[in-house]
């Protein structure tokens, strides 16, 4: 019932509800007004009863003492004709003898006794029921000098008197009615008056839900405040608006407008002209808030527009830098679960962006991940304090990565944290250049080194090896001096080519480059060394790409470097094994590679990264200078090339056209590249 | 909350007052009476006894008053059943004396000797509330009427009495007139104050009206009047000689023996007796004296006076005519 009560129009509810009011306190009114009536007219025939009664006591005091039956008589018919309500009229004297009635056809015997005056002589009054009528039945005392000396009575027709107040119910009825009638039709026509002008307001308030917002629901001004007090405060908020009054704003430059202009109080124009003129009833008042209202609602939305414009821009930049960004971004709440990450993060990990947005910081494999990830992360959200670090991991080919991890605290604008943004940056080719950089500064430090010791060794170093061969001439080569001479030759020229070496390890002997063929310096080298190899069960499988052109180098130091790669392969062999030689051109990246891959028992792990410094060397005190690899560090470097070494050995590259032996190792496979723009390619 | 009171006092209110006003209904007691029984009045018939009537120069009321009390004492007293009988004129009254309807009258001394030629006898007579046996007539006049000084001055002015057969208030007035040299004809008018009752006072009052000139009345009927003028606006012009007060006569043939009876129980009654001085204080007397016939030939002389001035006056034989008026034309 109420749902369905509030379900009406507001305009069936105010009709309805003003339509009971008026029925209501019509009907109310008319009855109490009947009921008034009815009674003031019981109550005046009542009193008219009385004083009818009186008056025929009074009248008959006479006649009853002289015993005038005739004019008793008399009296008491004149009655009737008077008044036709008096029904009937008799006077009874002391001795309760009937003296007179307007009876026409016997006395009623038990009239006489139904109403009797008590012993005080007060007037009575009774209401007589014949079963058929009712009267008033008026009991009236006669006295003559204080004393009763009978009474008279005096009946009157309550039915004459119920007819008079059902004639006024009836009028009062009549009136009632149509006053209810006029009364609900002007009812009607306020409500539909209010209703309409609030159903205007509905429809603009719609519209402004609708987002219309430049509809004008009040009339335009009638006068404008500047007009009436002929203003010219251009600067005035006030001035030349017509969508608003003046008293809408919350100050204006009109010295009329308030004593206190900071209070803006609507009574404070009262008394002011341009609010006299401009201003209306409650309604005219709401709708001139809802044209402010739409105003500001305008102001607030194009604000609102131009920050959402913002916000989005922002947002794609945002979204770009997060996606573009090659690091690993991802953003983890207090939680411990992903909110969001970059490509980069995703392709990481190989999982989809959509799987890995709301699962746990523990549920994502990754090679970045330790165990002690998730206390880092919520280390970081109590304590505020980012985490910066490198790790280093090892992918599933062998390969390793450096990544620099740095995970910082996201704050809300309480400053509290409410996650982590994780940066995982992938700094492997830094690391590298840094382990470049370092052991080029080692070297130079060593070339600068060694070259001084050399150069001041090569000397005296030349002198004893002359005067080795010199002494030679002296002595039969079957002597002992002879032999001995030619051992100290021999042990010379050996020093004398480690000195040669450290002097193209510091740089101090001249470079020559001459155009040359890259397969041919590496075929020469293979056909120097294939005897000896052969003899230790070590065989050499060339497989060089024909389409190497004529390169810019010197053939003499590039052989050196073949020679001491495969020296170390043999090396590292021992006994039966193979070396793969492959050449390759690269036509994309403009670089020729040579890739020297043995049988061998590989590089050590720990060992890998420091194989290129000068004198590091695995092998025995006296077997080796440790200064092989990194001479052929310094030719590959000279011609703007790299060389590094990788172990194990791919399986591709070690098992090329290689049958298995018995000791066959993980092998190492030595990389050299050479870009054709820095050795002449033409 | 404090709204939803309001409208719950407001509902309560109006349901309350429509109760009530509906509780102001009918608030007389009913009775059933059948009216189908019914029954043929019979004419009372009053009990015999002995008829009383007083001279009605009052209303019936007035009368009753003041002499039904006395009445009763004489009932209790005597043992004999009395009632008051109210004839309704002074003719009325001296023809029921003479049928017989009237047993003992109580009147004026002039209609008096009117009924003791029918064959009336005095037995009794009252004594003056201020205890003299006899009373008198007074002249008015108005006290700002400057044209009135003395007695000679009435002469052409118009004279308001009280009635033909009224002795106080008009034949001892007119005696005394005649005893001063001013006749009847003198007055431009003579007039009479209208209706059955309430004579004296109508006298006066004209006299403070300025409806006449100058009136007669009895002797104490100016107190009658002073709850209605300003009695010092009344001035007395002239006082007449005293004569017995008023009388009661027994009928002829009435039983001498009762009227003694009756006589004696009013001679019984006394002043001193708060009761009976109650009665006779209501029936205007201090005390009830015997009277005899004789004692009223002073009336009788005046009557015989004022019949012998033929020029001028005549005095009507009873019965009258009500509201008789005498009028003389210059």
């Amino acid at each position: 019932m109420l749902n369905r009560l509030s379900r009406m129009r507001f305009r069936t509810k105010l009709n309805a509800g003003m339509s009971i009011i008026i029925i209501s306190l019509s009907l109310m009114l008319a009855v109490v007004v009947t009921q008034i009536a009815a009674n003031s007219l019981v109550h005046e025939t009542k009193r008219r009863g009385q004083v009818l009664a009186d008056n025929i006591a009074l009248r008959t005091t006479s006649s009853m003492l002289s015993g005038d039956l005739l004019q008793m008589k008399e009296m008491v018919d004149e009655l009737r004709t008077v008044d036709k309500d008096v029904a009937y009229a008799f006077l009874i004297n002391s001795n309760s003898q009937i003296l007179a009635h307007t009876f026409t056809n016997g006395f009623p015997i038990d009239l006489k006794h139904a109403n009797v005056i008590t012993d005080d002589a007060k007037p009575s009054i009774k209401l007589v029921d014949t079963g058929s009528d009712k009267f008033y039945d008026f009991a009236v005392p006669v006295t003559a000098g204080g004393l009763v000396i009978g009474q008279a009575r005096l009946g009157l027709s309550r039915s004459q008197v119920q007819s008079v107040v059902n004639g006024l119910i009836f009028t009062i009825s009549i009136v009632t009615g149509i006053t209810l009638i006029i009364s609900l039709a002007i009812s009607t026509q306020f409500a539909h008056k209010i209703t309409y002008r609030l159903g205007m307001l509905g429809q603009y308030a719609e519209s402004i839900v609708r987002g219309e917002l430049k509809l004008n629901q009040t009339s335009g001004l009638n006068r404008n405040c500047w007009e009436i007090y002929k203003c010219d405060q251009e600067d005035c908020p006030a001035y030349g608006n017509t969508e608003q009054r003046c008293w809408q704003f919350g100050e204006t430059l009109c010295t009329n407008y308030c004593s206190n202009k900071s209070a803006r109080d609507l009574n404070n124009c009262e008394e002011c002209p341009v609010f006299a003129k401009n201003s209306g009833d409650e309604i005219h008042e709401l709708a001139e808030t809802f044209d402010v209202m739409s105003l500001s609602l305008r102001g607030h939305i194009a604000e609102l527009e131009e920050a959402k414009n913002d916000l989005t821009q922002q947002q794609e930049i945002l979204r770009t830098i997060f996606e573009s960004s090659p690091d690993q971004l991802s953003l983890i709440d207090k939680n411990g679960t992903y909110i969001s990450v970059n490509q980069a993060f995703a392709s990481f990990v190989k999982k989809p962006k959509e799987k890995i947005v709301g699962k746990k910081e523990y549920e994502i494999q990754s090679l970045l991940n330790t165990a002690n990830t998730l206390q880092e992360t919520q280390q970081i959200i109590s304590t505020s304090k980012p985490v910066n670090r490198e790790v280093r991991i090892v992918l599933e080919d062998g390969s390793r990565k450096w990544f620099n991890v740095l995970k910082v605290p996201v704050h809300d604008e309480h400053k509290e944290s409410i996650g982590v943004l994780g940066t995982a940056r992938d700094i492997t080719n830094v690391k590298d250049y840094q382990n470049q950089l370092i052991h080029s500064q080692k070297l130079e430090s060593i070339g600068k080194l060694a070259g001084g010791v050399a150069h001041e060794i090569n000397t005296p170093l030349g002198i004893i090896l002359g005067y080795s061969q010199l002494l030679q001439e002296d002595f039969p080569e079957d002597e002992q001096v002879h032999k001995d001479l030619v051992i100290v030759e021999k042990q010379a020229k050996f020093c004398r080519k480690i000195v040669a070496d450290l002097l193209n390890f510091s740089r101090q002997t001249k470079s020559e480059k001459k155009e040359m063929c890259f397969n041919n310096s590496i075929m020469e080298v293979v056909q120097l060394v294939r005897h000896a190899f052969k003899l230790d069960n070590v065989k050499i499988i060339p497989h060089l790409d024909d389409r190497l052109p004529i390169i810019y180098g010197n053939p003499e130091q590039l052989k050196q470097v073949w020679m001491n790669l495969m020296s170390n392969a043999i090396e590292a062999i021992g006994h039966n094994g193979v070396i793969n030689i492959r050449t390759e051109l690269d036509i994309n990246k403009g670089t020729i590679s040579a890739w020297f891959t043995d049988s061998g028992s590989g590089i050590a792990t720990n060992d890998i990264d420091s194989i290129f410094d000068p004198f590091f060397s695995t092998k025995p005190v006296g077997k080796g200078t440790g200064l092989g690899l990194s001479v052929s560090f310094g030719i590959i470097k000279d011609h703007g090339g790299r060389i590094f070494a990788i172990s194990p050995a791919p399986k591709q590259l070690l098992e090329d056209g290689a049958t298995r032996t018995e000791n066959w190792g993980p092998g190492t496979t030595f990389k050299v590249v050479l870009p054709l723009d820095e050795i002449g390619y033409e | 909350m404090k709204h939803q009171s309001l409208r719950v006092f407001f509902l309560a209110f109006l349901v309350c007052t429509s109760v009530l006003l509906q509780g102001c209904g009918e608030d007389v007691p009913v009775v059933k009476v059948d009216f189908s029984k019914r029954e043929s009045v019979k004419v009372p018939v009053p009990e015999p006894a002995i008829t009383y009537a007083y001279l009605p120069q009052y209303s019936h009321e007035v009368s009753y008053a003041r002499h039904n009390p006395l009445i009763q004492y004489l009932t209790k007293e005597t043992g004999l059943p009395m009632r008051q009988v109210f004839p309704d004129t002074f003719a009325e009254h001296v023809r029921m004396v003479q049928s017989g309807e009237i047993d003992i009258s109580f009147s004026n001394p002039v209609v008096y000797v009117q009924l003791a030629q029918m064959g009336s006898t005095a037995f009794a007579r009252i004594k003056e509330p201020d205890g003299r046996p006899t009373f008198r007539g007074q002249i008015i006049v108005h006290a700002q009427n400057k044209a009135i000084q003395t007695l000679k001055d009435v002469i052409g002015k118009r004279w308001m009495a009280v009635d033909p057969h009224s002795a106080g208030g008009y034949l001892y007035a007119l005696g005394y007139f005649l005893d001063h040299g001013i006749h009847a004809h003198d007055f431009s008018e003579i007039a009479f104050a209208p209706g059955p009752g309430g004579k004296q006072e109508k006298a006066a009052l004209a006299v403070y009206a300025g409806k006449c000139d100058v009136a007669s009345v009895r002797e104490g009927a100016l107190d009658t009047v002073k709850d209605k003028i300003n009695l010092q606006d009344i001035r007395v012009l002239a006082v007449t000689p005293e004569y017995p007060g008023w009388v009661y006569s027994a009928r002829r043939g009435m039983d001498k023996e009762i009227v003694s009876k009756i006589a004696e129980a009013m001679f019984k009654l006394s002043m001193d007796n708060p009761t009976e001085a109650a009665i006779l204080t209501n029936a205007r007397t201090s005390g009830i004296i015997p009277a005899t016939d004789s004692d009223y030939d002073a009336v009788r002389t005046l009557i015989q006076k004022v019949e012998a001035d033929k020029i001028t006056s005549t005095f009507p034989s009873i019965p009258l005519l009500p509201a008789q008026r005498v009028t003389h034309a210059k």
